[in-house]
C-alpha cells in the first residue's frame, strides 16, 4: 500500500514550536478580544518616523528569522501566528496577544526573543542589540503599517466559511429522486434487462464507457450468491434442487422473501452495524485484575442489533433510539439496552483528568460522524477541518452533547449492590448512558485541554442545518442530535447508509471511502442511482429490507461475475459494474460455513459471547467474544477490524499465517473429521460420498476431473468402499488409513479456494 | 496446468510472502516481488541510506531507576532525606526525601561510559554504548508511557513502531513475519503494544508467549498434530489442484493466484519457523551464556529471529506472575539488584553473540522503559522506611542504544544535579522514534499512512532526528 503523499497533511497539532505560556483562565478573553473589531492602526494613524524604524531595523529581521514560520506562506504556520501581517501580528497568536504596544516587558514576544519561559528563534537567540530594537520599537507603540494581506486567521476564531458554496459540494445537497426518462433509452437488446430503475442507471454508466452487463449468473451461482449475502450461510442442497427446478418468474423473489425473513438474516446484517459501532465488550487497557472498565454485558446491545435488524425497525428510529432511547422512552428501560451504542465505547486510562475525556469524546464524536454522516469531523478537534466546511467550533458543539452525557453501569435488576445508582459490578449491569450535568465546551486550542478558547453552545454541524445553526437546549441535547441526524432534510444518513449496504451487496461501494463523503473522500461512480436509492429508501420507511431487496433482485446484482479482458480493459476496477466482482467470504461467513456443512451450526438467536476458535462452539461467528484488549486470534488473523474505533471498512488480507490456521487448528481439523463422518452417513458409495460434499459446500456437483482427482487421493479409482470407508468411523481407537483419507480430503475442500470465494 | 510439483518450484523461487508487503516492496511494479530484490532495495532504505536493517528493543516493563543504573547523582547522598520541592512531584502524599543510590558508579571501557556496580558484565561492552541520560516522556502513569514509548500516542489506537517499520520496510525473509514481539504473557497494556492499528493486518506484531519453550507451543498451528510432512504435502497437492481446477475456469482473478502461493508459503514457513523458533538447535555455551530465564530465552530467540530476516524484535521484559517488575514502588534497591543481575548478564550475551556474528553494526539495540523512576523515595504510610521503593518519574531518566549506526562509547545529555529534569540535550520520545526510523532509512516526516481522513505517522507532529547519535 502506497502512502498518502505528504502534502495536505493534517496532524493534530497540539503543540508547535510556538507554545506562548498563557497566564490561567483569561484564554477566553483573550481569544473574544482577538477576534473583536480591534485592528492595527493604519499608516496615516502612527507616526512615520516610527514606521520607518520599524522597516529598517524590525521587518528584515522578522523576513530573515521568523516568517519561515510565521506568515502567511508558513507551512504548517506555528503557533497560530503571523507576523507578516499588521492586524494579524496584533491580534496575536493560540496563546492570544503577543505584543502589548508601549510595554515590552508585558509583550509575550520579547520575552520570548530574550529566551525567557519560551525560545524564540528557536535554533539561536537574536543578537542583543536586535533584541533592543525590538523593545524600542514595542515601547513606541509597535508601529507597523497595515498590509494588503487577506485578513488573519486563528483556529478559534469565526472561520471565513462562505456557507452557500460550502452547502454545493454534492454530499451536502439533499439527495433527489431521479426520473430514468431523463437517461438515454437502452439499447434495444438490453430493455429486458434493465428493467428495475436501480438498473437503469448502472445501464446508463456502462452505455456511456461503452460497456454493456455481462449475461445472468448460473442459477446455482446466484443461489449461492444471494444466500450467503443475505444469511451469511450456504444453501443446503434441497434449496438448491427447489430453486433450479422453479421456472416460475418469480422464483428470485421466492427465494429473496425466504431469506429476509429467516432468523438467521439478522445474525449476519448485525456485524455490519457492529464494525461501525466500534462494538466491544472491555477496554484496550488494564490495571491489575481491575475489571470495572470491562463490559461483561455487552451482548445485551449485540442481541438488541440483531432483534432490530430481525423486525426491520426502520432504520430512522434504529439510529435515534441507540442515542436518546432513554429520552425517547423514558417509562421503558428495557428499550435503553440501545444506548450501548455509546455505553460500549472506549474507557481511556485516567477518567478524572480533562485531556482523558476530551479523548473520549473524540470517539464519540468520530463514531457518530463517521458512522453515521460519512464526516470526518474529529479532525476538526485541533483546527478548522482543512477540506471540509467543519470549523472547530462545530466540534465543540458536538463533543458537549457528550461532554453532558455520562457512561452508565444501570443495575440489571433490583437485587443488585449499587453505587450512585450505578451496579457496583460490571457484570451486573447494563452498559448504558444517561444525562449528566448539561455544559457548553470552551475550543481547546489546538486540541489542548489545558489552553481554552471560545464557549460553544451545543448544536449539529453547521454546513448541515439552517442558516443559523441551531443549538440543543433540552438536556444534553442527544434527543435533538439524533433528531438531526435522521432529519430527512439531512443530505446524508440515508446516503450513507445505502452506500453500506450496497457495499455489502455489490462488493464495491457507490462511495468508495464509506465513512468520508467529505471533499478527500470518493465522488459516487453512480451519483444519480445513490440519490435515487436514498430518497426512495427514506419513502420506504427507511426500510433495511426494502433495500436489500431491491438490491439483490437487480439485474445488476444477478451478472455473472466473469472477467471478459475486453471489458476489463476499458474498465479494470470493475468501477462501472459490468460484472459482479467475485468476493471473498468474511471470517464470519466462513466459519459459520464451515459449521454449517459439517452439520455443527448451532441455531439459538442471541445470548453470551463465545470463543469462535472454540472446537466445541457451534454457534454463529457474530456471537464472538469481542476484546478491544486482546482481540481474538483467529479474528484477528482474518482481517476483523480493531474494535477501538470505528471501521469503515474490512481491509482485506492474504497471509500464510491465515493460512497455517486453515491446514492445522483444532477447529479446521476437527470440523474435516465432522464432514468426514456426515458425508459417510449420507450416502454409501465412493462417488456418491464425493457428490454430496460439492454439494453442500460448492451447490454444485463436481465435474469428471474432480471427481477423479478425489478418486485417486483417496486409492484409485473404483466405487468399492473398503470397510473402513463404509464404517466411516475409526473402529480401532486410531483411525484408518481410508478414513484419514476422507478427513484430508474433506478438510482440502473446506479449505480451498471455491470454499471461501463467492462467484 | 502447472504441475503441482514444478508450481511449487516456482513459488520457492519468486518467494513473495511477508516480503511482499511492505511499503518499499509495494512501490515496485505488481507488487509481485521477489524477497532478493526487496532486500537489493532495502539497500538503499525507503528514504536514504540505513545505517541499521533491523531493530531488537529490550523493553524493561515498570521502568528502571536511572539514578540506580546510568545517571549518577552524588548530590542525592548530600541532600539525603531532604524533601525535594516543585509542583512536579506527582503523588505528593508518598513522596519522601532524597534517596541516595547504594549503587557504585565507575567510568568503563576506553571511553569511559559510567554505569553502576549493577551491571558488570554489560560493562566489558561500554564502547558500543550511547548511553542517553536526558529522556522525557509526557505522563507518569504505565499505560500512556508504554503506548507513547510503543506508538508515539498515549491512547491505544495508533500502530506501534514495530508495525511501521513493517509497512515500511517489510521483511527479508519471506517466511517470516516482519514483526515479533516476545513476551513471557502480557504486559501491562497488552497487545495494544504491538498493534497494526488502523494499518494493513500483516503489520501487527505476532506476539510469541516465550514462557512456552516447544515450537509448537510458541508459534500458533505451526504444526499438523495428525500429519507428517510428506502426508501434508501429498494433502496440499490434492488441494492445489482442486484450486488449479477453480482457478481455470476463473481467468483474470488475480486473487485466486494470491491464495494459492500463500498456502503454499504456509507450508514452507512451518519447516522454516519450526527451526528459527527451536533453541536446541543453540550451542549448549550459546544456551548458557544467554541463562534460561524468560528474558534469557527471549532474547535468544530474538537473535535467532533477527540472524533470518525478521526486521522488528521487541522483548517485553516482563515475568509469569509480573506485568511490570521494574516498577519497584516497595524495596527498590533490592528488586534492582535481582533485575539488573538477570537483564545485565542477558544483555552481555547479546551483545556479545551479535558482535560474534558480524550482525552488531547493522543491528540496532535499544534498552529502556516507559520512564525513570523517583530520585526521592516513596514511602507509603503503613510501609516500613527501610523498604523505600522509587515512583514513576517522567521528566529525566536513562535508555541506551547500541550496534545499528549508533556510534558507541558517548552519553548523551544531562539530568540536573538530582536527576530530576532533563536539562541538555533533551529527548523526548518522539526524538527517539524519529531517530530510529532515520536510522533504518526512513524520514520520520514522509512515512504516513491516510486514515480517517487525514495523514498518519509515528510522530504526529513532532519528532527531531538526533544526529549526535550517529556513528
Amino acid at each position: 500500500m502506497p502512502a498518502a503523499p505528504p502534502i495536505g497533511t493534517c496532524f493534530r497539532a497540539i503543540l508547535m514550536l510556538i507554545t506562548l505560556p498563557l497566564l490561567p483562565g483569561t484564554a477566553g478573553v483573550r481569544a473574544e478580544q482577538a477576534s473583536g473589531s480591534g485592528g492595527a492602526p493604519s499608516v496615516a494613524d502612527v507616526d512615520p518616523a516610527a514606521v520607518d524604524f520599524f522597516e529598517r531595523r524590525i521587518r528584515p529581521v522578522l523576513v530573515e528569522r521568523c516568517y519561515s514560520c510565521h506568515s502567511a506562506d508558513a507551512d504548517p504556520l506555528q503557533g497560530g501566528l503571523r507576523v507578516d501581517d499588521a492586524a494579524a501580528m496584533r491580534s496575536g497568536g493560540d496563546s492570544g496577544e503577543v505584543i502589548a504596544p508601549g510595554d515590552p516587558d508585558s509583550s509575550l514576544m520579547l520575552a520570548a526573543l530574550r529566551y525567557e519561559g519560551m525560545e524564540m528563534p528557536p535554533d539561536e537567540p537574536l543578537p542583543d542589540d536586535v533584541i533592543e530594537d525590538f523593545q524600542t520599537w514595542i515601547r513606541s507603540g509597535a508601529a507597523m503599517p497595515a498590509s494588503s494581506h487577506a485578513a488573519p486567521t486563528s483556529p478559534e476564531k469565526t472561520p471565513g466559511i462562505d456557507w452557500d458554496s460550502a452547502r454545493s459540494f454534492w454530499a451536502f445537497q439533499p439527495p433527489t429522486r431521479h426520473d430514468v426518462s431523463e437517461l438515454p433509452p437502452p439499447p434495444q437488446s438490453f430493455v429486458d434487462w434493465a428493467k428495475a430503475p436501480l438498473d437503469r442507471f448502472v445501464l446508463a454508466r456502462l452505455q456511456q464507457h461503452e460497456l454493456h452487463p455481462n449475461a445472468p449468473a448460473d442459477k446455482r451461482v446466484w443461489l449461492r450468491r444471494v444466500t450467503f449475502d443475505l444469511i451469511g450461510l450456504p444453501p443446503s442442497p434441497s434449496e438448491v434442487r427447489s430453486f433450479v427446478s422453479d421456472a416460475s418468474p418469480l422464483a428470485k423473489e421466492r427465494v429473496v422473501e425466504r431469506l429476509l425473513s429467516s432468523p438467521q438474516h439478522a445474525e449476519r446484517w448485525a456485524r455490519l452495524w457492529l464494525d461501525v459501532a466500534r462494538y466491544a465488550e472491555d477496554q484496550a487497557h488494564i490495571v491489575g485484575n481491575n475489571d470495572s472498565l470491562t463490559y461483561p454485558n455487552a451482548y445485551l446491545y449485540r442481541d438488541w442489533v440483531i432483534r432490530s435488524l430481525a423486525e426491520d425497525l426502520p432504520y430512522d428510529q434504529f439510529v435515534q433510539r441507540q442515542l436518546a432511547a432513554d429520552l425517547m422512552f423514558p417509562e421503558s428501560p428495557q428499550e435503553h439496552v440501545a444506548l450501548g451504542f455509546i455505553g460500549l465505547g472506549p474507557k481511556y486510562y485516567r477518567r478524572n483528568d480533562l485531556e482523558v475525556m476530551a479523548d473520549e469524546w473524540e470517539d464519540r464524536v468520530d463514531t457518530l460522524t463517521r458512522g453515521l454522516l460519512g464526516l470526518t469531523v474529529a479532525c476538526a478537534r485541533c483546527h478548522d477541518h482543512k477540506y471540509d466546511p467543519i470549523p472547530t467550533s462545530d466540534y465543540y458543539a458536538l463533543a458537549g452533547v457528550f461532554a453532558s452525557t455520562e457512561m452508565y453501569n444501570r443495575p440489571l435488576d433490583e437485587s443488585v449492590e449499587t453505587k450512585n445508582g450505578q451496579a457496583k459490578k460490571p457484570q451486573d449491569a447494563v452498559h448504558i448512558i444517561r444525562e449528566g450535568k448539561p455544559q457548553d465546551l470552551q475550543v481547546m486550542i489546538r486540541g489542548d485541554a489545558k489552553r481554552l478558547g471560545q464557549e460553544v453552545p451545543r448544536g449539529f454541524l453547521t454546513v448541515l442545518g439552517e442558516a443559523e445553526a441551531a443549538h440543543f437546549e433540552s438536556g444534553s441535547g442527544r434527543k435533538e442530535l439524533a433528531e438531526a441526524i435522521v432529519d430527512a432534510d439531512n443530505p446524508l444518513a440515508a446516503r450513507v447508509i445505502v452506500n453500506r449496504v450496497w457495499h455489502q451487496l455489490i462488493g464495491t461501494p457507490l462511495v468508495a471511502t464509506p465513512s468520508n463523503f467529505g471533499s478527500l473522500g470518493a465522488r459516487p461512480s453512480h451519483p444519480q442511482l445513490l440519490d435515487d436509492l436514498a430518497v426512495r429508501f427514506m419513502q420506504h420507511d427507511w426500510s433495511l429490507k426494502w433495500l436489500q431487496r431491491e438490491i439483490v433482485l437487480s439485474a445488476t446484482y444477478g451478472q455473472n461475475s466473469g472477467v471478459d479482458p475486453d471489458k476489463a480493459a476499458k474498465d479494470p476496477d470493475n468501477r462501472f459494474l459490468w460484472r459482479m466482482p467475485r468476493r471473498r467470504l468474511s471470517v464470519e461467513a466462513y466459519r459459520d460455513a464451515i459449521l454449517s456443512v459439517a452439520g455443527r451450526l448451532d441455531p439459538v438467536i442471541g445470548g453470551r459471547s463465545i470463543d469462535p476458535s472454540d472446537v466445541d462452539s457451534g454457534r454463529r461467528t457474530v456471537y464472538s467474544e469481542v476484546s478491544r484488549l486482546d482481540l481474538n486470534p483467529l479474528l484477528a488473523r482474518f482481517d476483523f477490524p480493531d474494535p477501538n474505533a470505528h471501521s469503515p471498512v474490512r481491509h482485506e488480507t492474504t497471509t500464510p499465517l491465515q493460512k497455517l490456521f486453515l491446514l492445522n487448528s483444532p477447529f479446521l481439523l476437527q470440523h474435516s473429521q465432522a464432514l468426514a463422518d456426515r458425508i459417510a452417513a449420507q450416502a454409501s458409495t465412493r462417488r456418491a460420498r464425493i457428490s454430496v460434499a460439492y454439494q453442500w459446500l460448492f451447490a454444485r456437483q463436481p465435474d469428471e476431473e474432480e471427481m477423479a482427482l478425489a478418486e485417486a487421493f483417496l486409492g484409485g479409482p473404483g466405487d468399492e468402499l473398503s470397510a473402513d470407508d463404509v464404517s466411516g468411523v475409526a473402529t480401532s481407537g486410531k483411525p484408518s488409513e481410508p478414513d484419514q483419507r476422507w478427513v484430508q480430503l474433506a478438510q482440502a475442500l473446506l479449505i480451498s479456494n471455491e470454499m471461501f470465494m463467492v462467484d | 496446468m502447472l504441475s503441482p510439483v514444478s508450481r511449487r518450484q516456482w513459488l520457492r523461487r519468486s518467494g513473495a510472502g511477508f516480503g511482499a508487503v511492505g511499503l518499499l516492496s509495494a512501490l515496485d511494479a505488481g507488487g509481485v516481488l521477489s524477497a532478493a530484490s526487496a532486500e537489493s532495495s532495502a539497500g538503499e532504505g525507503l528514504h536514504h541510506r540505513p545505517r541499521a536493517k533491523r531493530v531488537i528493543f529490550l523493553f524493561m516493563n515498570g521502568a528502571p531507576s536511572h539514578v540506580d543504573t546510568f545517571d549518577p547523582k552524588p548530590m542525592l547522598a548530600k541532600h539525603a532525606g531532604e524533601t525535594p520541592t516543585g509542583d512536579e512531584i506527582a503523588k505528593k502524599n508518598r513522596a519522601s526525601g532524597y534517596m541516595p543510590s547504594p549503587f557504585k558508579f565507575r567510568a568503563h571501557g576506553e571511553s569511559g561510559v559510567v554505569m553502576s556496580e549493577l551491571f558488570p558484565q554489560l560493562a566489558a561492552h561500554a564502547d558500543d554504548l550511547c548511553v542517553v541520560r536526558s529522556m522525557h516522556t509526557d505522563v507518569p502513569n504505565h499505560e500512556p508511557g508504554l503506548l507513547l514509548m510503543q506508538s508515539g500516542h498515549q491512547q491505544p489506537t495508533r500502530p506501534c513502531m514495530g508495525s511501521w517499520l513493517s509497512y515500511g520496510l517489510g521483511s527479508e525473509n519471506a517466511n517470516l513475519p516482519s514483526f515479533i514481539a516476545l513476551s513471557p504473557g502480557l504486559p501491562v497494556v497488552g497487545p495494544q503494544l504491538w498493534s497494526n492499528a488502523f494499518l494493513p493486518g500483516q503489520h501487527q506484531g505476532v506476539e510469541i508467549d516465550t514462557n512456552q519453550t516447544q515450537v509448537d507451543k510458541l508459534i500458533r498451528n505451526v504444526r499438523n498434530p495428525n500429519l507428517g510432512p510428506a502426508e501434508q504435502r501429498r494433502q496440499l497437492d490434492l488441494l492445489q489442484s482442486i484450486n488449479d481446477i477453480h482457478r481455470r475456469a476463473r481467468p483474470g482473478e488475480a486473487a485466486l493466484e494470491t491464495h494459492i502461493r500463500a498456502m503454499e508459503l504456509a507450508f514452507e514457513m512451518q519447516r522454516e519457523a519450526s527451526e528459527a523458533f527451536d533453541l536446541e538447535r543453540e550451542t549448549l555455551a550459546t544456551r548458557e551464556a544467554y541463562g534460561d530465564s524468560e528474558f534469557g530465552r527471549s532474547c535468544l530467540l530474538g537473535r535467532r529471529l533477527l540472524e533470518r530476516g525478521v526486521r522488528v524484535v521487541q522483548v517485553f521484559y516482563v515475568k509469569k506472575n509480573s506485568k511490570q517488575p521494574w516498577d519497584t514502588h516497595t524495596k527498590n534497591n533490592a528488586g534492582h539488584e535481582k533485575l539488573c543481575a538477570d537483564a545485565d548478564r542477558v544483555t552481555a550475551a547479546l551483545l556479545a553473540d551479535l558482535k560474534s556474528r558480524g550482525m552488531l553494526e547493522d543491528t540496532l539495540v535499544i534498552w529502556g522503559g516507559e520512564f525513570g523512576r523517583t530520585p526521592y523515595a516513596q514511602v507509603d504510610k503503613d510501609k516500613d522506611p527501610k523498604n523505600a521503593g522509587r515512583d514513576h518519574h517522567h521528566t529525566g531518566f536513562s535508555m541506551w542504544l547500541a550496534g545499528g549506526g549508533v556510534r558507541g562509547g558517548q552519553m548523551h545529555g544531562a539530568t540536573d544535579d538530582f536527576g530530576m529534569h532533563a536539562i541538555e540535550n533533551r529527548v523526548h520520545v518522539h526524538d527517539l522514534h524519529a531517530t530510529v526510523l532515520h536510522l533504518m532509512g526512513i524520514d520520520h516526516t514522509r512515512l504516513t499512512y491516510r486514515y480517517s481522513g487525514r495523514d498518519f505517522r509515528l510522530t504526529d507532529v513532532h519528532g527531531r532526528v538526533v544526529d549526535d547519535w550517529f556513528a
